[in-house]
């Protein structure tokens, strides 16, 4: 079986039944698909193959031989982020982390079928996702934001860096 | 205090976005096996034999562990803060609820691993279960605890005690005893990451332990207690957490990691499956809280009855110290001078219960408030005026004697009228949290008033959880 | 490395002829159509075939519209059903989310085991109602067969290779509202007219969805929708499951086809 992940061809050796999250995970060690459930009902391991979102624990891989698989690895690096994970990271749509995965490739096939897509649709499109720590609103309002290009960087308010001008004294018996 | 309403980056926000962060089952060591568990399928059951030499046989399995293999067995996870050990890591003579584990498999594949634990013979002798924690309380319930039918190490009592002013009298002088019964269910917390870990055998003869812990120490000292190691043997290596929610500090996986680490001599990894998540995973309790309270036509509350029995699930984990948070907060965000509390940690066959977000006090705030409800709808009076009227003021004392210095009861009640278009009376809308005095201070309430200033209220260690009748 | 996976002879045809071959007498031979019920019953080492036949290049996915007919082969997924005459396409909206019913199929959904601790199958009363004809191959060659006669003898002996029915005058679907995508419908009630009859499915109460020929009768006969819908537990008797008890089940199915009668009118 051959597998093109993120760009990079593959030949894969697990069996043929194996599921494509088993083959991405173990095999070819791209973690970023979880496994949540197992079962197809979480949506934490949805990737892309050949451009449309599927469930990856529920693919067996000779059904997808030879396809295009596309994960959150190939998306962006941290001084490069793509649409979605600009989005994902300027309004704060991640706690854990665990179902980030899921959400943002099912938010990049959404920002691949072009056009524009109300709140109501990203919706839609997401409800399979879950999610327990958000509450879900700031991940629509990302995704919602990626899908109608309006997309800002994650600026902060305050310089957090390192403040090397100023010294700390320490006096021995009092709270530092 | 710069930071304190700016916009800041999530420390993790770039890994979690770019998939670089790394959760336990994202970890690869090379020649990592995976773990299986033979669970409990009774509810109670005696366990006559166990027999996992077919296991052990079949190809591809590196370890077996039973009770034999655990160098202490029974401990308890509150053992540190004087709580007797009541749970053994690997079952051990009976089984108290479906799902308890009895024996793990360290195996080349999950496949394998399954396997193996279909090969693991075990003989049973079925008992009588219970499930519910109102028949488990009953004098002729079953009991399969060693300790009884419920948990005995509140000092000197069976169950978590607390006592204030004069009760019966307040319920004498009542105009009306409004009564009611509380059950919330168990809830799983149902993390999006199930629980796991990966133990990694290192030359030098330590445990470096991949975990999901919520509480790093804590699982360290149950992993080293079980294991007789010192602390100084065990590298524990947490990060971002999958989601705990209270659920991930029961170290469910850990320790028979380790156990099959140590066998093997191998890397071995313990993933629950949803189903194990949903199935045998720690929940929140259910809980039982009957309230009586004895309150005037005017919308006082003069005094107020508890009886809480808290489900553990077959064994004591937190429960004892989840009753005794719920005790603290037996009478809300109101002041109530004379109270008598009564909360029990009841055993069931039932999955042991644990932390979840706000334990043990999310039953009893639930139940205080749909009472107070209840009473308002008995009194004929606005469930928001009789919660005003009723509420914390600085200088009032809890039913544990803690002096309220700055009870925001007042203040946030009347901002939730305010948002929910609910009106209140104008000698409502103008209250504060200040000291009672006047009308707000009527008889009933002088004795349980702190003096002004004072920090502490009086406290008399001779007498029963500090004081009271 | 040992393992059950590695012992799985995995086909995969590209044609109908080959997948017809393939499956033969179907004995011993598990069906792989979209994967969202048979593969996690692998994955959690239920279920460890033997000899597997993934159906995805078969050329089994299509929708064919003329004549007042239409034909659905087994591996169109359920999302290309959406569009669909009524009640087969609000039926195939409420499946699952979007993902999932662009990977579940209608044939896998036509076999899904009998329902236990999940109704699955939520298509076969909207094909019921639809008067929907099944062509499968399998022992004795290829035939075809009612939808709710292959239903009780058991479609999982049966390779299901398309379904057709004619287009309804009217189609109406009543469920109990799912609270959101991850909940499945515990009850699908699906009624159609097809040149003057109507006929009623339910899927959610017993095993498999089933035809409620008693509805129906009482239905023709008076055309009153509340009373033919009182005489649907003499049709079906409901079960207790996780999702539901029988006690609901049988206090709701009645207001659900008396929806789906007055809807239909």
């Amino acid at each position: 079986m051959r597998l093109t992940v993120n760009g990079v061809e593959h030949d894969v050796l697990s069996p043929p039944l194996a599921t494509l999250l088993h083959v991405l995970r173990e095999e070819l060690a791209i973690t970023s698909p979880k496994a949540g459930c197992l079962q197809g009902g979480c949506g934490a391991c949805t990737v892309l193959v050949d451009g449309e979102p599927r469930r990856a624990c529920l693919t067996p891989i000779a059904a997808i031989d030879g396809a295009s698989v596309s994960t959150v690895e190939g998306l962006g690096a941290p001084d490069d982020l793509s649409v979605v994970q600009a989005a994902f990271h300027a309004h704060y749509a991640a706690q854990c982390g665990f179902c980030t995965s899921g959400f943002m490739m099912a938010a990049q096939a959404l920002v691949d079928s072009d056009g524009q897509a109300s709140r109501e649709e990203v919706i839609a499109a997401l409800s399979g996702h879950i999610c327990r720590c958000t509450g879900y609103v700031k991940i629509i309002d990302a995704v919602t934001a990626a899908v109608n290009g309006d997309v800002r960087t994650a600026e902060t308010d305050i310089d957090m860096g390192p403040r090397d001008e100023e010294t700390i004294t320490l006096v021995p018996g009092s709270p530092a | 205090m710069k930071a304190v309403g700016a916009r800041l980056p999530r420390y993790d926000g770039l890994a979690h976005i770019t998939g670089r962060t790394q959760y336990v089952d994202d970890v690869r060591i090379h020649g990592t096996l995976w773990t299986k568990a033979l669970r409990s399928p009774h509810h109670h059951a005696a366990v006559r034999s166990i027999d996992t030499s077919r296991a052990e046989a079949l190809p591809g399995v590196h370890a077996v562990v039973t009770a034999q293999d655990v160098p202490r067995n029974v401990y308890g996870h509150l053992e540190a803060l004087g709580v007797p050990a009541d749970e053994p890591l690997l079952a051990e003579g009976d089984v108290r609820w479906k799902g308890q584990v009895i024996a793990a498999v360290a195996a080349e594949s999950e496949e394998i691993a399954l396997a193996a634990v279909d090969a693991i013979d075990v003989e049973f002798e079925e008992r009588e279960a219970v499930f519910d924690i109102r028949r488990a309380a009953d004098p002729d319930a079953p009991t399969f605890h060693q300790w009884g039918p419920v948990y005995p190490h509140f000092g000197p009592h069976n169950h978590r005690r607390v006592r204030k002013g004069d009760v019966d009298r307040a319920f004498d002088e009542a105009d009306v005893i409004v009564e009611g019964v509380y059950r919330p269910q168990a809830i799983e917390h149902v993390p999006m990451e199930t629980q796991v870990a990966l133990a990694v055998p290192e030359a030098s003869g330590r445990l470096t332990i991949y975990s999901c812990t919520q509480a790093m120490y804590f699982s360290m000292g149950v992993v080293a207690a079980h294991l007789q190691w010192p602390l100084s043997k065990l590298k524990f290596v947490g990060g971002t957490v999958g989601g705990g929610f209270g659920g991930k500090v029961d170290t469910a996986t850990e320790t028979i990691c380790a156990l099959l680490a140590i066998k093997s001599r191998r890397p071995v990894k313990w993933r629950f499956t949803r189903e194990e998540e949903f199935l045998v995973s720690s929940t929140r309790a259910p809980w039982h809280i009957e309230l009586r309270d004895a309150v005037t036509t005017d919308g006082w509350i003069l005094g107020r009855r508890t009886l809480t029995l808290h489900d553990a699930g077959a064994y004591a984990r937190f429960s004892p110290y989840g009753v005794t948070k719920h005790a603290f907060h037996h009478t809300g965000a109101y002041t109530i001078p004379n109270v008598r509390f009564d909360g029990f940690v009841v055993f069931t066959n039932r999955v042991p219960t644990t932390a979840m977000r706000g334990f043990g006090v999310t039953s009893v705030s639930l139940a205080v408030e749909l009472h107070l409800s209840r009473v308002a709808d008995v009194l004929g009076m606005d469930p928001l005026e009789l919660r005003l009227k009723n509420a914390n003021r600085v200088g009032d004392t809890t039913g544990n004697r803690v002096v309220l210095h700055d009870p925001s009861t007042v203040a946030v009640t009347l901002a939730a009228a305010e948002a929910a278009g609910h009106e209140v009376g104008e000698e409502y809308r103008s209250m504060t949290s200040d000291r009672r005095t006047g009308d707000l201070l009527p008889e009933h309430l002088v004795e349980q008033q702190a003096p002004e200033g004072a920090h502490m209220a009086t406290f008399d260690p001779t007498l029963t959880n500090g004081g009271g009748h | 490395m040992a393992g059950t996976l590695e012992a799985t002879e995995v086909v995969v045809p590209t044609s109908r002829q080959d997948a017809v071959a393939a499956f033969g007498d179907g004995g011993d031979v598990t069906v792989v159509a979209g994967g969202t019920i048979v593969v996690p019953e692998i994955t959690h080492g239920r279920l460890r075939p033997r000899r597997a036949v993934l159906l995805g290049k078969a050329g089994l996915a299509h929708v064919t519209r003329e004549r007042g007919r239409t034909t659905i082969g087994a591996m169109t997924a359920v999302s290309e059903l959406e569009g669909l005459p009524e009640p087969l396409g609000a039926t195939a909206r409420n499946v699952a989310d979007i993902e999932v019913r662009r990977q579940a199929t209608l044939g896998g959904n036509l076999c899904a085991p009998p329902g236990v601790e999940s109704p699955r199958g939520d298509l076969q009363a909207a094909l019921i109602a639809l008067g929907a004809q099944v062509r499968s191959a399998g022992p004795g060659g290829e035939r075809t067969d009612p939808v709710e006669d292959l239903l009780v003898t058991g479609p999982e002996g049966r390779l299901v290779l398309e379904v057709e029915f004619a287009d309804p005058q009217a189609g109406a679907q009543s469920s109990v509202r799912r609270p959101h995508a991850h909940a499945y419908t515990i009850l699908n009630v699906c009624a159609a007219r097809t040149g003057g009859e109507v006929r009623v499915g339910v899927s959610g109460a017993g095993p498999r969805a089933a035809r409620c020929r008693a509805v129906e009768e009482a239905f023709a006969q008076a055309g009153d929708a509340e009373a033919a819908a009182a005489r649907i537990l003499d049709d079906v008797t409901p079960h207790d499951d996780a999702l539901a008890s029988a006690w609901y089940r049988s206090r709701t199915l009645p207001v659900l086809v008396g929806r789906a009668l007055t809807d239909l009118s």
